[in-house]
């Protein structure tokens, strides 16, 4: 890479060398000079509307504004005198003149910018006598409301609308002093319902539907965890006040997705108070599910699951675990299934096929595949299947970031026109089910194409081939041999190629790279792979079985013919996901941890109430293979955590003389175990208990191993939308009020 | 949405014009405008599916534009100017008498739906004031009888015959007189290309494209001292060297046709009386930078000037003036009108183009400037349209001649429209710096005898100058060195009987209407003293009131994104600092000129 071009200039004090091109204010922020601004905000264009963070240039007539004010060689810069501080507090005194100072019942009250900047810059005195200019608050949205008097027009919603979200549902009404901002819909909104304005607004114009006059911010407590819904690992700081989630952002910027949120990571929290939350274990007497203490529940879960291992073996019990319980929760249960059960039969929903993205990249595995930030910094994306917009909302923002912000060229092949078209370089439609193909003509060539399609993608790839630095992001469109094909075509390409899966939900990739797959280990070594097996048999305290065990269809059609005995569910939907219809005829036993009676639950023979994401902590790793801690905000009186409830499950077992209790107590003690046992996930503890993202890398020898043709039966995705998010998003209440969640259901 | 023939024909001309489908947006709205009365939400959404925008790109940018409109006016549309030149010769008078004999007031209409009312900012007929629009049409030099006439006649269902012309443009020439870009008003026909052509017509373009090169051209223009009439007087030839000869992007040349700076209204008789003297004006300018685009921007109000430009454009397409090859040159330019539909900031170069963009005319962060990313991103030249009228003469006669009209710097002529208390408000050409005082003499001198005031020089942002003040010679210089500017060449003459503090409030309601709310001093500031000014005249001041109307001007100077903000603010600071007194003399709870405020003219 070419050195970049420095200039040197003064800046009051300080000597700063920068990048050409740097604008003052963000220089001076990076020596730690605070120069305030309210239009000004990084990654959107610049506007100089505020005029507060002018600043005195040498030689310069006027004040300048040090937000388009490109620093150059030699240049002085003064943001500390006496004529910048009266241009700050007249400023701030023209603001406040229309602004209502009802700051005692505004909601921004305490994390206001303008109280904030008022505070340092301002007067301590209005001379203003005359009568404020008044209008009624609006509501939007069910989530979004606007109160254009407190409104400083900033524009950054305007912009975050347009720019970042690609959206554009914000715009300015009027003019002059009577400008504000207007809905696109004359009097609401017709949007994703992200939030992101209301965010981003540095004052109480824009308040959040869940949040409004609920409570000060200095009542609260904060905890920052990660969002429970999609794959994509937000960041999330959760706002709790007497064990009782008020709000969801994340207004300090930090995590993968910095300000980004989407309407399930702002608005779906309300679920953890749901009516119909499960609060009491309950087992089925007499064939109704009825209430009972944990002691009988757990008790009878051993027992049964003793019986049918002793009368039918351990092949004749089946685990399906969960896209959203943690990392150490899957853990546990591949253990247990493993190790105390004995069993292979483990499986879960597979919303995309990481196991043969890691399998095809072999030794390359762990550099050639991005994280989300990295996403956002792409030269140029190829993106083929999948819908970011509704179904991984932070990838389609990064994807966005990437194309507006560092130029890179996007390339998509869909059956859809999905909405990121708009910002590619080029789209090619192709005919349903068509994406393996299209990946196999990329990698050899062959395939009957129609001759549009055909033409279409010899553009494609001369564009890619002309590309440097590529990353290839995919659904759950391809699977097995065609994602090979999609590595090998990555191969071919004559710089760096790298790769992104896009799984549904937030540890679904946790689950795959944890090992809740009937034929691979944690970290997807291969059961056949006998030292890998060897050293979990070690680690587990058991020789471990060879055979492959039956996956998540297979259990259920086993479980009909009366071969499969027991099945052991947490935090899944088998039967709605995989469409049986209702509980298997043969089925002697199932048990479900879940947090809601969902269709499965009510099939069941126990049910286990299980907390949710939001009252634990543990990790997830998201779909670019990012893991994550999660904090526990809050409890719900008589639920457990699934890794409590498994590890009394083991301990249960063991006393009734089956297999070896788990011995890990903690998460943390999991995770231990995790990062020393499983390979790629030996991640950095300072770096995660900081709130970072650390890079897993697991990587599995090729071994000339060859992909195989995947039916879309057993790796699919939901197709989940913005507004839903499998069983989870039925009880999300605020989801579910606003207009366009209505519209898709 | 089906739409009329004439409209759909309007439509679909309108869209061959731009490069970007979105510059239509503005035109359409106002003609669709034209045509249902208003603009409904099937229209808004029917513009917007033919502009591929959202319909939300469609209604903000319809809110910002004064003249259009969401819900239906009457079926006259009575727009009374009560800024400064009217004002003063008895405008607000007018306008409360409209209100009385029609019932109803600012901005609502009649029960039987035959008029509705409307008070509006300068409408460039201050030479012929007090004036009001009916739609399109002016009525100037008004009377509250003779609007009720023209009312009585429109209540009749007849159409009152409008001012042929703006007021005070036409009358006999003063010796002084030096007539250069005006020196074809008054000749019948004037505005036809056979006349034009018959009077010196296209000479300078052909001069321009056959024994010159563009490089020349410019040379020319920078010898000829020619400074920008819109008001900043930049030096004309200077601007069009900055345009990047080696830019691969198509250039743009713009002629600002917003005349809407109060007390301005010189551009408008230069469009209705010569309209090709503009066109030449442009092609040779587009010859000078390679430019094959000019866009005429004509404010929204002068609807029947934008009539006459589109076919004086015609004409000279039909002449071979216009188009491919211009007189064998093998130098090829195309050149259409623009409306606007009612925002003074648009006449701010940057946000001018925003607007050509079909945008909200919010202005641009500058550096770069035009002359290097202006229209659509590519080199522009923007010049007002006086400037522009004036290159063909300068081309012609040699800028040796233009320069040696005016003083050092200061090359040539221009029109100063001297309104207010002069006993001939007119339009007259003089040499650029022409004595003040003499230029009152021009205009008939004081009217009814009165002693002179104030001077504002150069339109309502100019400072105003005291009458002691005014022995001085009109060119950018001196006036930059008496602390004011010369502006747009309006002049506005006050007489002993005027209350400051009652122009000052005019000035500010003025500005606080016309900002375009994007930068907080201005936005909030003008509104802040318009709102003082308002108490204050009506008796409530306070005399701390008087610094803080001057502080809070001077916390606007200079730190605005636009001039916009300094041209609110320097009238200001100049009327407190002048007439401090007056405002003193307020305090007692009346204003000291009410008595004598002035009566409506005969």
């Amino acid at each position: 890479m070419a050195e970049q071009k420095t200039i040197t200039f003064t800046l009051n004090e300080h000597k700063l060398t920068v990048p050409a091109g740097t604008v003052v204010i963000e220089a001076a922020r990076r020596v730690g000079i605070e120069v305030p601004s309210f239009c000004y905000y990084p990654g959107l264009s610049l506007q100089a509307a505020c005029r507060m963070c002018l600043v005195e240039v040498e030689k310069a007539p006027k004040l300048q504004t040090a937000c388009t004010l490109v620093a150059t060689e030699g240049m002085v810069v003064r943001s500390d005198t006496p004529q910048v501080h009266k241009a700050r507090k007249d400023m701030l005194e023209f603001l406040l003149t229309n602004h209502p100072l009802d700051c005692p019942v505004c909601d921004k009250g305490g994390e206001c910018e303008l109280q904030d900047m008022t505070f340092r810059y301002g007067l301590d005195k209005s001379r203003f006598v005359e009568e404020k200019l008044h209008s009624p608050e609006q509501e939007w949205s069910p989530v979004v409301y606007y109160d254009a008097p407190r409104c400083i027009l900033c524009f950054r919603c305007v912009r975050v609308c347009d720019e970042g979200m690609g959206v554009k549902a914000l715009g300015v009404g009027s003019r002059g002093v009577n400008s504000v901002i207007i809905p696109n819909r004359e009097d609401h909104l017709e949007c994703e319902e992200c939030g992101m304005c209301i965010d981003i607004c540095p004052v109480g114009a824009l308040t959040s539907g869940t949040y409004r006059y609920k409570t000060r911010p200095w009542e609260m407590s904060y905890v920052p965890t990660v969002c429970a819904h999609c794959s994509n690992g937000c960041k999330t700081t959760l706002s709790v006040r007497n064990n009782d989630i008020l709000r969801a952002n994340n207004r300090d910027l930090s995590g993968i997705n910095k300000e980004f949120l989407c309407i399930k990571g702002r608005y779906g929290f309300d679920f953890v108070h749901h009516k119909d939350r499960l609060k009491l274990p309950l087992v089925r007497r007499n064939g109704t599910l009825q209430p009972s203490s944990w002691e009988d529940a757990l008790a009878e879960v051993a027992a049964r699951l003793k019986a049918i291992r002793d009368a039918h073996g351990p092949e004749a019990i089946g685990f399906i675990g969960s896209n959203r319980t943690t990392n150490e929760e899957n853990y546990l249960l591949g253990r247990l299934a493993r190790a105390t059960v004995g069993t292979n039969n483990v499986d879960h929903h597979r919303t995309a096929d990481y196991s043969a993205l890691v399998q095809s990249l072999g030794e390359k595995s762990s550099a050639a595949q991005p994280g989300m930030e990295q996403l956002g910094a792409a030269k140029a994306i190829l993106l083929i299947g999948n819908d970011p917009t509704n179904q991984n909302p932070l990838v389609a923002w990064e994807i966005r970031s990437a194309v507006r912000l560092h130029g890179a060229r996007l390339y998509i092949i869909n059956t859809q026109e999905i909405k990121l078209r708009r910002q590619a370089e080029q789209f090619v439609r192709i005919a349903p089910g068509a994406e393996a193909l299209m990946a196999r003509w990329l990698a050899t060539g062959e395939g009957d194409l129609e001759l549009d399609t055909s033409l279409e993608m010899m553009k494609l790839r001369g564009a890619l081939e002309k590309e440097q630095d590529v990353v290839i992001v995919f659904g759950a469109e391809l699977r097995g041999a065609a994602i090979g094909h999609l590595v090998e075509f990555g191969a071919s390409l004559p710089g760096q190629t790298r790769f992104m899966a896009l799984g549904d939900y937030a540890n679904s990739r946790g689950a795959a790279d944890m090992g809740l797959l009937p034929d691979r280990l944690p970290g997807y070594a291969p059961l056949s792979n006998a030292a890998a097996r060897d050293a979990f048999g070690k680690l587990w305290g058991t020789s471990l079985p060879e055979a492959p065990g039956i996956d998540a269809r297979r259990m259920l059609s086993d479980a009909a013919e009366g071969t499969l005995q027991a099945l052991y569910v947490v935090g899944a939907n088998p039967f709605k996901t995989f469409g049986t219809g209702g509980r298997p005829a043969g089925l002697e036993l199932l048990v479900v941890q879940e947090m809601f009676l969902t269709e499965t639950a009510q099939q069941a023979d126990i049910v286990l109430p299980a907390a949710c994401a939001y009252e634990k902590n543990g990790t997830m790793t998201n779909t670019a293979g990012e893991v994550q801690l999660l904090r526990k905000a809050m409890e719900t009186m008589g639920t457990r955590t699934d890794f409590e409830i498994l590890r009394i499950v083991s301990h249960q077992l063991a006393k009734a003389g089956m297999g070896k209790a788990i011995p890990l107590r903690t998460p943390e003690a999991a995770l231990d175990e995790i990062r020393s046992g499983v390979p790629g996930y030996g991640v950095s503890m300072p770096g995660l208990l900081a709130g970072g993202a650390e890079r897993t890398a697991p990587v599995v020898p090729a071994n000339g191993h060859k992909l195989s043709d995947v039916p879309a039966e057993s790796i699919f995705s939901a197709r989940d939308t913005l507004f839903t998010s499998g069983t989870l998003s039925r009880y999300c209440t605020m989801i579910n009020s606003v207009p366009e969640a209505k519209s898709e259901a | 949405m089906t739409l009329s023939p004439q409209l759909e024909n309007k439509f679909s001309e309108l869209l061959k014009r731009y490069p970007v489908k979105r510059s239509a947006l503005v035109p359409m709205l106002l003609y669709s405008q034209d045509e249902y009365g208003h603009i409904s939400d099937e229209m808004i959404a029917e513009i917007a599916r033919r502009l591929d925008l959202n319909t939300l790109q469609v209604t903000e940018t319809l809110v910002y534009y004064s003249m259009l409109r969401r819900a239906p006016a009457g079926h006259c549309h009575v727009q009374v100017c009560t800024n400064i030149s009217c004002k003063v010769r008895g405008g607000e008078k007018l306008w409360e008498h409209a209100q009385k004999r029609l019932g109803i007031g600012h901005k609502q209409t009649t029960s039987d739906g035959v008029f509705s009312l409307e008070e509006v900012e300068c409408i460039g007929a201050c030479t012929g004031a007090p004036a009001a629009q009916v739609n399109y049409d002016f009525y100037e030099c008004l009377t509250p009888e003779k609007l009720d006439a023209i009312l009585d006649q429109f209540q009749a269902g007849k159409k009152p015959a409008p001012v042929p012309h703006v007021s005070g443009s036409i009358h006999e020439r003063h010796p002084a007189e030096v007539p250069v870009i005006s020196r074809r008003f008054g000749i019948k026909n004037s505005r036809k290309i056979e006349v034009y052509r018959k009077h010196e017509g296209y000479q300078g373009l052909e001069k321009a494209l056959k024994e010159m090169t563009p490089e020349g051209i410019i040379e020319e223009v920078k010898k000829s001292n020619l400074r920008g009439r819109g008001g900043a007087g930049f030096p004309a030839g200077v601007k069009w060297s900055f345009v990047p000869k080696d830019s691969p992007k198509p250039k743009y040349i713009i002629a600002n046709a917003d005349e809407s700076e109060p007390g301005t209204c010189k551009d408008r008789p230069l469009l209705e009386f010569d309209p090709h003297q503009l066109i030449e004006g442009m092609i040779i300018a587009g010859r000078s930078v390679n430019s094959h685009q000019g866009y005429i921007y004509v404010r929204g109000e002068y609807r029947y000037v934008l009539d006459i430009v589109d076919g004086a454009i015609r004409e000279a397409y039909e002449h071979g003036f216009l188009g491919k090859n211009i007189l064998g040159s093998g130098f090829n330019f195309d050149l259409c009108t623009h409306t606007g539909a009612g925002a003074y900031e648009c006449g701010e170069e940057s946000a001018l183009m925003e607007s050509l963009e079909g945008k909200r005319g919010y202005p641009r962060i500058r550096p770069p400037f035009p002359a290097v990313v202006g229209l659509y991103g590519c080199p522009t030249i923007i010049n007002n349209v006086e400037t522009l009228s004036a290159v063909p003469s300068v081309i012609l006669k040699g800028a040796e001649w233009y320069a040696g009209l005016g003083p050092a710097r200061n090359g040539g002529t221009r029109l100063f429209c001297v309104s207010g208390h002069v006993e001939r408000p007119g339009i007259y050409e003089l040499p650029m710096g022409f004595n003040l005082l003499k230029m009152i003499e021009v205009a008939g001198g004081m009217r009814g005898g009165k002693k002179l005031k104030a001077v504002v020089p150069g339109g309502s942002s100019t400072p105003a100058l005291k009458a002691e003040e005014c022995d001085i010679a009109m060119d950018f210089d001196s006036l930059a060195k008496a602390g004011s500017m010369l502006g747009s060449g309006g002049v506005v003459v006050l007489d002993e009987d005027t209350c400051m503090v009652d122009f000052a409030r005019r000035i500010m309601k003025f500005y606080a209407h016309e900002s375009c709310g994007w930068c907080i001093p201005c936005r909030e500031g003008t509104s802040w003293i318009k709102l003082i000014l308002d108490r204050f005249h009506a008796g409530s001041g306070r005399a701390e009131d008087i610094p803080i109307i001057d502080e809070a001007a001077k916390n606007i100077f200079g730190r605005t994104f636009c001039p916009l903000g300094d041209a609110a603010a320097m009238p200001m600071m100049a009327i407190v600092k002048k007439w401090r007194h007056e405002f003193e003399e307020h305090l007692s709870g009346r204003c000291p000129f009410k008595a004598a405020e002035v009566a409506v003219e005969e």
